[in-house]
């Protein structure tokens, strides 16, 4: 009994040291540079978010984008660098009738599903039916809703036929977020939810096991929580096409995503090859730490949005432009971009930035830029003093530059200016916003402004920045804007004043209506850049919002790995990136 | 009373407490600030678009309607669609478990089978050198902030790495829960994958036992150091039984009450997982869950998260008591 009983726990220890050698060799094998990958060139890309669905349809978050967007493609899309629309689907730009209300486009030939079933003009007839039968909210109402009817005239040619002439027809129906479906997979399941009584619903809660698309990627497994793994698709139709000096591959044979839960574990997987690149913009903080890696590369680009600080135009005293006017001059945004910032960002002085070059309006007056203090301040008290306002101590100005601060700024018919509240996102969520502001809060208390600077929850700050809510200033910020600039019409005009619309400030301007009717109608884009030139004037002149600043979006990358990525406003994390970046020849 | 009308009180008392937590979190995350239409930030989404989906949310009906309709199809075993992933919440939260027990649950018990007995011999040596050491180690991992921890292990033990003495650094994983390059791996066999998450599992289960270990060592402890003041204790001296006998037979178990309480309590809060702790491991549990949900207004997964993890919480209580009733000779029943 005592000898089995020795030989047993000699076996035992026999197999712990077993398992135990096994993981230290695994270890040392540095977990994610097995040689398991063989010649296959992977490109491993951390992600902070997974995808929440591979349902196209209900993708809601950037992480869905990253991954589904390998599959799936559109009709046409916005084109590298300049966002000039391409043809993806289709083989040539899409061709109006004279009255503009109806658009023939022409798809490109000999392109397959990755399952092999041939494309045809009967999937974007299906997924444009599905959308006009089941009406998906985030989907329908930017892109479907103008259009009468879809056609196919043949099996390679799409009629559309629209009830009015409209300019985001282009932008939303033909571009991004309106992916073709596949009708051969799609057609059973529409149709078994059409009739049910929650079709949207239902359609929603749909979960494709393999999404079949006919992009760079096939889809192969999805381990939650861990990683996802495509493989580039070989029947790829846009492989060794070229536009505008770039090639399109893919040029590697995997994608692997990764999740990282957090950036301080990316960054040091980075650091040690674990990934080749980090898909969200990283904090200024990590820069030092990343520019000392040589096989470590950063990118910075401007991007197409701000952060902004909204005014609801209903209330007292902000529903006189003049006080607004002041508040805009009294903020000192190069302060905010070099001192907050850390010069990591740029003023924003324009509803539409400057990167998108088309839309831009670059004659629209910009307030207080390289001005003093003293010199912003005497054009706010101007602005105030005209307009009937007055202090019971006024703000100095002196000649020498130096200011004294003012106290009980009075409304013209003499009432004192209520004390609001200004709310910001508190620190943890952002405290660039946070400190902003604080600085704002400050600024305009010197100037006689009663205001307190409230942090307050971002989830609150969202429900009461409603047309019908309660808040009389917030900061919040457009992060990712479209190019197209139909969001002046929904952000500024009246019919967007109303509970859940996204004219939050309430501002009302009959003459701005008018105009984002007309640029809403307009088919001919010289002649609608003229409109929303005109728009961002006008919204630039009645500071319903006043834009504060952007960041800019820094990424990084290992060098090491794959070259010749491409430099877009919004970063490097784009899909023509994806498509032309090829692996480096080992040293 | 007897032991069966014990458990029928209890039984009653647990099923009201549910319904009672099960309102409250209810009506909480109704009145908690945010709008989970309003967490979709989309300038081309209309009013009438945010309204069909504030029906489709089921939230454009009054919240004792929203409730009573709830409680109808919780009864039927429907606990409701995630808002964002739309996805049956009871899935998602299965899904998600096994990977928080695997990790929690199995530091927890490591944790109490390390802690208790070293507790219970440095109350028995008190005031010895050992005994100050080990309170000391104890102490400072116990008020230590878990993330930074974690963090300085990571940086130690998965980025720069421990140099084995044959030469090469050992390694461990930087994230998660499994290496993707050999879970894709068609050719990777069980053993592998198995070992591959057994690697994974050493960083995040060290500093959660490091962490876990300090709570039941100086729980246990002081509890010892209580016991032992007892006249039995005493009177077991004076019947000069061994020291063994009266550490282990008298005074550890007798000593084991609370300490058994905050084992049952800290297994049912280990499936919450630690919010951070998965944070820093990117580890894929219920806890990184559980506050996406509360922070995107995702009520249906945030509510029957929480009720769920209510539910385990009141039932290790129950347990706990039962276990008193075989652990304390004073508890007794009428046969």
């Amino acid at each position: 009994m005592k000898t089995n009983g020795k030989v047993r726990r000699y076996l035992f220890a026999v197999m712990c040291a077993s398992v135990l050698g096994s993981m230290v060799v695994m270890c040392q094998c540095g977990g994610s540079q097995l040689p398991l990958l063989g010649r296959k060139v992977v490109l491993k890309v951390g992600m902070q978010e997974e995808p929440s669905t591979l349902n196209i349809l209900n993708y809601q978050s950037v992480w869905s984008g990253y991954v589904l967007g390998r599959f799936y493609r559109t009709l046409y899309d916005e084109g590298p660098v300049d966002f000039e629309m391409v043809p993806i689907l289709a083989e040539s730009l899409p061709e109006y009738d004279a009255a503009t209300t109806s658009c023939i486009v022409r798809l490109r030939r000999g392109i397959t599903w990755d399952d092999g079933v041939p494309f045809t003009a009967a999937d974007v007839v299906f997924t444009a039916n599905m959308h006009l039968q089941i009406k998906i909210p985030s989907l329908y109402y930017a892109a479907w809703e103008f259009i009468d009817r879809v056609e196919a005239l043949d099996d390679y040619t799409v009629k559309f036929v629209l009830k009015t002439p409209r300019a985001t027809f282009f932008s939303n129906t033909l571009l991004p977020d309106n992916f073709i479906l596949p009708r051969h997979r799609w057609r059973s399941v529409v149709e078994d939810i059409k009739f049910t009584a929650d079709p949207v619903g239902n359609l929603m809660e749909y979960q494709p096991n393999v999404p079949v698309g006919l992009g760079p990627f096939r889809f192969v497994e999805w381990r939650r929580g861990s990683y996802i793994k495509v493989v580039s698709n070989p029947n790829f139709y846009g492989r060794g096409l070229k536009l505008k000096g770039l090639e399109f591959g893919p040029f590697m044979d995997e994608i692997l995503y990764k999740i990282y839960r957090n950036t301080d574990t990316a960054i040091l997987a980075l650091k040690k090859g674990d990934i080749d690149y980090i898909w969200w913009p990283i904090q200024p903080g990590y820069l030092d730490e990343l520019k000392g890696h040589p096989d470590i590369a950063v990118t910075t680009n401007p991007a197409n949005g701000w952060k902004f600080l909204a005014f609801h135009c209903n209330r007292e005293p902000f529903s006189d432009v003049n006080f607004r006017r002041a508040c805009h001059w009294l903020i000192d945004k190069d302060f905010l971009v070099e001192r907050v910032l850390q010069r990591h960002g740029q003023r924003a002085d324009n509803v539409v930035p400057p990167v998108n070059k088309f839309w831009h309006n670059p004659d629209v007056p910009v307030i207080g830029k390289g001005m003093t203090k003293a010199e912003r301040w005497r054009e706010a008290k101007e602005i105030l003093t005209n307009a009937g306002y007055s202090w019971v101590v006024p703000p100095e100005i002196r000649e020498d530059g130096a200011v004294t601060p003012g106290k009980g700024l009075r409304m013209s018919n003499g009432e004192p200016v209520r004390t609001f509240s200004l709310l910001t996102p508190t620190a943890d969520y952002d405290p660039l916003r946070a400190i902003s502001g604080t600085y704002i809060q400050q600024w305009w208390k010197e100037f006689g402004i009663p205001v307190n600077a409230v942090p307050t929850s971002v989830n609150d700050i969202l429900r009461r920045a409603d047309p019908t809510g309660d808040f009389d200033v917030y900061i919040l910020g457009w992060i990712r804007l479209p190019i197209d600039p139909e969001y002046l019409s929904t952000l500024f005009t009246s019919r967007q004043a109303v509970k859940d619309g996204n004219n939050t400030s309430c501002y009302r301007n009959p003459a701005y209506d008018a105009l984002a009717a007309q640029a809403d109608a307009e088919m001919d884009r010289e002649a609608r850049r003229r409109i929303i030139f005109r728009m961002q004037e006008i919204i630039a002149a009645d500071v319903p919002y006043i834009t504060l600043y952007a960041e800019d979006v820094i990424e990084a990358y290992r060098k090491d790995r794959f070259t010749g990525w491409v430099n877009e406003p919004m970063g490097i994390g784009n899909p023509w990136s994806i498509l032309t970046i090829k692996p480096v020849q080992p040293r | 009373m007897t032991f069966w009308h014990y458990l029928g009180r209890k039984l009653f008392q647990l099923a009201l407490t549910t319904l009672i937590i099960v309102t409250l979190i209810f009506f909480l995350f109704r009145v908690m600030p945010g709008d989970p239409v309003k967490t979709i930030i989309d300038p081309q989404m209309p009013p009438e678009a945010r309204a069909q989906l504030r029906a489709q949310f089921g939230l454009d009906k009054p919240p004792v309607v929203q409730y009573l309709i709830f409680l109808k199809n919780a009864a039927r075993g429907n606990w409701g669609v995630s808002f964002f992933q739309q996805e049956p919440v009871f899935r998602i939260i299965m899904r998600k478990l096994p990977n928080t027990l695997l990790l929690f649950t199995s530091a927890v018990v490591l944790a109490y089978l390390i802690g208790v007995p070293i507790g219970k011999r440095i109350a028995w040596k008190r005031g010895t050198p050992t005994e100050a050491v080990v309170t000391f180690v104890g102490i400072f991992f116990y008020t230590t902030f878990l993330p930074w921890l974690a963090l300085i292990m990571i940086w130690l033990f998965a980025y720069k790495g421990i140099p084995l003495p044959w030469g090469g650094v050992l390694q461990l994983p930087l994230r998660g829960m499994m290496t993707p390059e050999i879970w894709s791996d068609p050719a990777a066999s069980a053993l592998t994958k198995g070992l591959d998450v057994a690697v994974h599992l050493l960083l995040p289960l060290f500093v959660l036992v490091l962490i876990f270990f300090a709570r039941f060592m100086l729980l246990m402890r002081s509890s010892m150091l209580d016991t032992l003041e007892e006249d039995y204790i005493v009177t077991a001296r004076a019947k000069g039984l061994e020291d063994r006998v009266i550490m282990n037979r008298h005074a550890a178990r007798n000593a084991m009450l609370p300490v058994v309480t905050a084992m049952a309590l800290s297994l049912a809060f280990s499936l919450n997982g630690g919010v951070l702790t998965e944070k820093v491991f990117s580890w894929p549990g219920l806890g990184t869950e559980l506050i996406d949900a509360v922070m995107k207004n995702d009520y249906p997964l945030a509510q029957a998260a929480f009720i769920f993890l209510a539910v385990i919480v009141l039932v290790a209580n129950l347990i706990a008591d039962i276990l008193y009733i075989f652990l304390d000779p004073r508890i007794g029943f009428e046969s």
